[in-house]
């Protein structure tokens, strides 16, 4: 029998292979421009702040619902489509918890399952259509956008607030961040700094995702389906089930990121969240998530999202600078990242040429 | 009886206007390789489809190990142990060679995919067939070869009982060849029935116990390889003699015509060096030498795909700057390159449309031609290359390899180019089609066009060609009379790596 282990590895090779590893390219080059871009505001506002830990957190809190969205985004993006409705399903999910609770007098977890049941059927429906009826993820999930948006709409046109102590318990919810003082005693760190029931969720959905899309049967055959989908059926794979499922679970979290919003600012609005499903995609593909399909990691994603957020954070702490500036900064970031895809891309044609 | 795993008995299937499959009968052994021969619309592939759940057959029973089947899609043959194995790898180039070959059916442990056993077992699996080779790595990284192996091992891991491998080595070099049917012959050692299609002949009486060949959707015959000539085959593949098939007369040299086009000292450093050539009216200029010898490379510098870093071309007295192939075409030169899935045709268009490209695209996108004239076009070039279509608005990536060729044949033939640089026109397509593209270069010689015709197969260059290039390692090695020299000349200078012996012109 020949030698199979003769290419094992001892860590450090293993260490190596890994950063070495072309496929975690574009991971490290998301990582790293986050490194540069944080160390230049900790050299810049340092001093006014920027690097407590207070300020790290927030942008965990502050963008958990592009976040949550956008676990959901990358398993479609890596099958090689698109979802365009992720905003307005979000919205919808916070009317329907706005406009259950305030004005029907429904409990909140009612109102969830309503939304829940809506979102994942939306998505499903979706799936279905580009999958049996061959039509494009992109006009599907438009068609989906201003669907849920005019549901939205019929239901209120008005921003409700919500006030039910449900709702606020979730959203008060902390764990405050403490440390040991000079006697032992565990005290708040300063400047405050807590965990939030948002951050949690960001954080679980990544990390489910990951799984999903490395450890399971279904994660492998999204990455399958959008190298090659006509392989993949050739191979005997599910495509059809597991199309419709991916967009079924966009739809998930299209409602876990509607609930996110609402404790983050406690009302509905059928306005609310204009546009946000392009700040999910960019995130994305900020995080080396290919939109051409076939590529893409949950812990790129999870960065492209804290890098997406450290921009505004940077304008916001200049304090002198319009906030508009935060788009043109992640307009360069995108174009940045587009253009390593497509050297990456290049670099690896080049090796099969070999 | 035990040692027949697959019977197929009077197959039939018709498609709107053809009937593919008319009463075929197939019969593949235990442990045996199975050639299937015949020319492109003959009826391998459909037979192949109904094999494996892709058509339905109209009339006819499938035995696998005596059970009647009726696969309903591809899927459904895999689980009953037919795989295939096709001639473009359909694998994901994205995914691991490991991961390629254990997808769908992944050994898992606690609820989760076990990656440390599917890279092992698919080591393991790869080493048996020869390949030693990281399978951690995605499959973009590895050459075809390689890749077919991990198609292979997937396809037997999977248990297949019947595997078919569909034109397997046409993109494979003489080493990977050898390899491939050492593997081959490893399998039916195991008991798998193989069946084999492909154009090459060699590789069929090289590797196959039996044949079975088919023309016209119906059964010429089964044959054991060793009872046939490769002389009767093919008589027995196109129905004719291949003496008359291969009844071309060569154009005369045209020593005294003026020369069209002049190359001095062109190149491009580090890919291909100082290739000088002339090409006069009317002659057939071949190209001889291994793939990746300069070829294309050369080819496509003529035609203006890459720019010419050193050396000038000139086209009669006038030099010549190409910048794009638009340039190139505006001259009157017209190419067909050699990848014609990627660089040619353009499946999704129909024939009139892939046709009526590069006339169009000499007009420029304002004057659009007429739809009248481009059916006409169409009509005109179908009959003239007797393309096999229902009519000229089907779509090209529907018709077969050879087919697929004279469209684009066609579409530059339409240009009325005076210069045609042809790069393996006839690779991957059937003796019959060989044979008429072959006639057809010749015929435009004859009427005074120049044409320059790459090839990997010696014994059609010097059939056709008045004067030869021979390249090596990136370079010209020597340019020898068509109609003197022997293929044993050729592969002399191809293998001599010493000296530049230029042979008389």
């Amino acid at each position: 029998m020949p030698d199979i282990h003769s290419r094992t590895l001892g860590h450090r090779e293993r260490l190596r292979a890994l950063l070495t590893n072309p496929r975690y390219l574009m991971v490290y080059a998301t990582i790293g421009i986050f490194l540069l871009i944080y160390l230049f505001g900790a050299l810049l506002y340092g001093s006014k702040g920027f690097t407590s830990v207070r300020t790290f957190m927030l942008f965990f809190s502050d963008n958990a619902y592009i976040g949550i969205s956008a676990v959901g985004m990358t398993l479609v993006l890596i099958t090689g489509g698109i979802d365009l409705s992720v905003a307005a399903v979000a919205s919808l999910t916070g009317m329907i918890i706005a406009y259950g609770t305030t004005v029907l007098g429904l409990h909140p977890l009612v109102c969830i399952l309503i939304a829940l049941l809506a979102g994942v059927g939306l998505g499903a429906l979706m799936g279905a259509c580009i999958q049996y009826l061959n039509v494009p993820p992109f006009i599907t999930t438009l068609t989906g956008m201003f669907f849920a948006r005019g549901v939205t709409s019929l239901i209120s046109r008005e921003s409700i607030s919500i006030k039910h102590s449900m709702i606020d318990a979730l959203a008060g919810f902390k764990i405050y961040l403490t440390w040991p003082n000079a006697q032992g005693e565990w005290v708040k760190i300063k400047p405050v700094a807590s965990i939030d029931l948002n951050t949690i969720a960001f954080l679980v959905v990544i990390v489910i995702g990951a799984i999903i899309l490395q450890r399971t049967r279904f994660g492998r055959n999204v990455y399958a389906i959008g190298g090659n989908e006509q392989s993949a059926s050739l191979m005997g794979l599910p495509v059809a089930r597991t199309k419709v499922l991916v967009y079924s679970f966009n739809g998930l979290c299209s409602v876990l990121a509607g609930i996110a919003y609402v404790l983050y600012v406690k009302s509905g609005w059928n306005l609310s969240l204009q546009g946000a499903e392009l700040d999910v995609i960019s995130a994305c593909v900020i995080g080396g998530v290919m939109l051409s399909g076939g590529v893409g990691y949950m812990f790129g994603t999870l960065f492209g999202v804290l890098l997406k957020a450290t921009i505004p954070a940077i304008i916001t702490f200049n304090g002198a600078m319009n906030s508009w500036w935060a788009k043109i900064f992640t307009s360069v970031l995108l174009l940045l990242f587009i253009m390593i895809q497509r050297a990456v891309i290049a670099s690896s044609q080049r090796t099969r040429r070999k | 009886m035990s040692d027949i795993i697959l019977e197929m008995r009077g197959m039939e299937i018709s498609f709107p206007g053809v009937k593919a499959l008319d009463q075929v009968d197939f019969t593949l052994r235990r442990g045996e390789v199975h050639a299937l021969l015949g020319e492109n619309g003959a009826g391998k592939s459909t037979l192949i489809k109904v094999l494996t759940g892709v058509h339905r057959p109209d009339a006819g029973t499938m035995l696998l190990s005596g059970q009647p089947i009726r696969p309903g899609s591809t899927q459904e043959a895999q689980k009953m142990g037919i795989s295939t194995v096709y001639q473009e790898v359909n694998l994901c180039h994205n995914l691991t060679v490991a991961e390629n070959i254990f997808i769908g059916r992944q050994p898992m442990k606690r609820g989760r995919i076990d990656w440390k056993t599917i890279n092992r077992r698919a080591r393991e699996l790869m080493l048996r067939m020869g390949m030693d080779i990281d399978v951690t790595q995605p499959l973009s990284a590895y050459s075809i070869a390689i890749q077919q192996m991990a198609s292979i091992a997937r396809a037997v891991d999977i248990n297949a009982q019947v595997l078919i491998l569909d034109e397997p080595t046409s993109s494979l070099d003489d080493n990977e060849v050898v390899n491939l049917f050492a593997v081959m012959r490893e399998l039916k050692a195991q008991g798998l029935g193989i069946i084999f299609i492909t154009h090459f002949l060699d590789q069929v009486f090289a590797v196959s116990d039996r044949l079975t060949v088919l023309r016209n959707g119906r059964l010429v015959g089964e044959y054991e390889a060793g009872a046939i000539s490769k002389l009767e085959l093919v008589t027995n593949m196109v129905g004719k003699d291949m003496n008359v098939i291969y009844n071309l007369q060569k154009a005369p040299r045209p020593d005294e015509a003026p020369v069209v086009l002049e190359a001095s000292g062109i190149g491009i450093p580090g890919k291909v060096e100082d290739i000088s050539l002339n090409i006069r009216k009317g002659e057939l200029l071949g190209f001889a030498g291994l793939l990746g010898s300069g070829r294309t490379e050369t080819a496509e510098m003529l035609f203006g795909v890459v720019p010419v870093h050193q050396g000038s071309i000139s086209i009669g007295e006038e030099p010549l700057s190409l910048r794009a192939p638009l340039d190139a075409i505006r001259r009157g030169m017209a190419f067909c390159p050699e990848d014609r899935k990627r660089d040619g045709i353009i499946g999704d268009l129909s024939i009139r449309e892939n046709i009526a490209l590069a006339v169009q695209a000499t007009r420029g996108f304002m004057h659009p031609l007429p739809q009248k004239e481009q059916q006409e076009l169409a009509q005109r070039f179908i009959k003239l290359l007797s393309i096999a279509t229902p009519d000229a608005d089907k779509k090209v990536g529907e018709l077969s390899g050879g087919n697929q060729q004279k469209v684009i044949l066609a579409r530059w033939m339409a240009t009325n180019p005076d210069l045609l640089i042809l790069d393996e026109p006839t690779r991957g397509i059937d003796i019959g089609a060989k044979a008429e593209i072959q006639r057809l270069m010749l015929e435009m010689c004859k009427e005074g066009r120049s044409v320059i015709f790459i090839s990997s197969e010696l014994d059609e260059i010097i059939r056709c060609a008045n004067r030869i290039i021979v390249m090596r390692d990136l370079a010209k090695a020597a340019e020898v009379d068509g109609d003197t020299c022997t293929q044993a000349d050729i592969l002399a200078i191809i293998a001599n790596e010493g000296e530049g012996e230029e042979a008389a012109v």
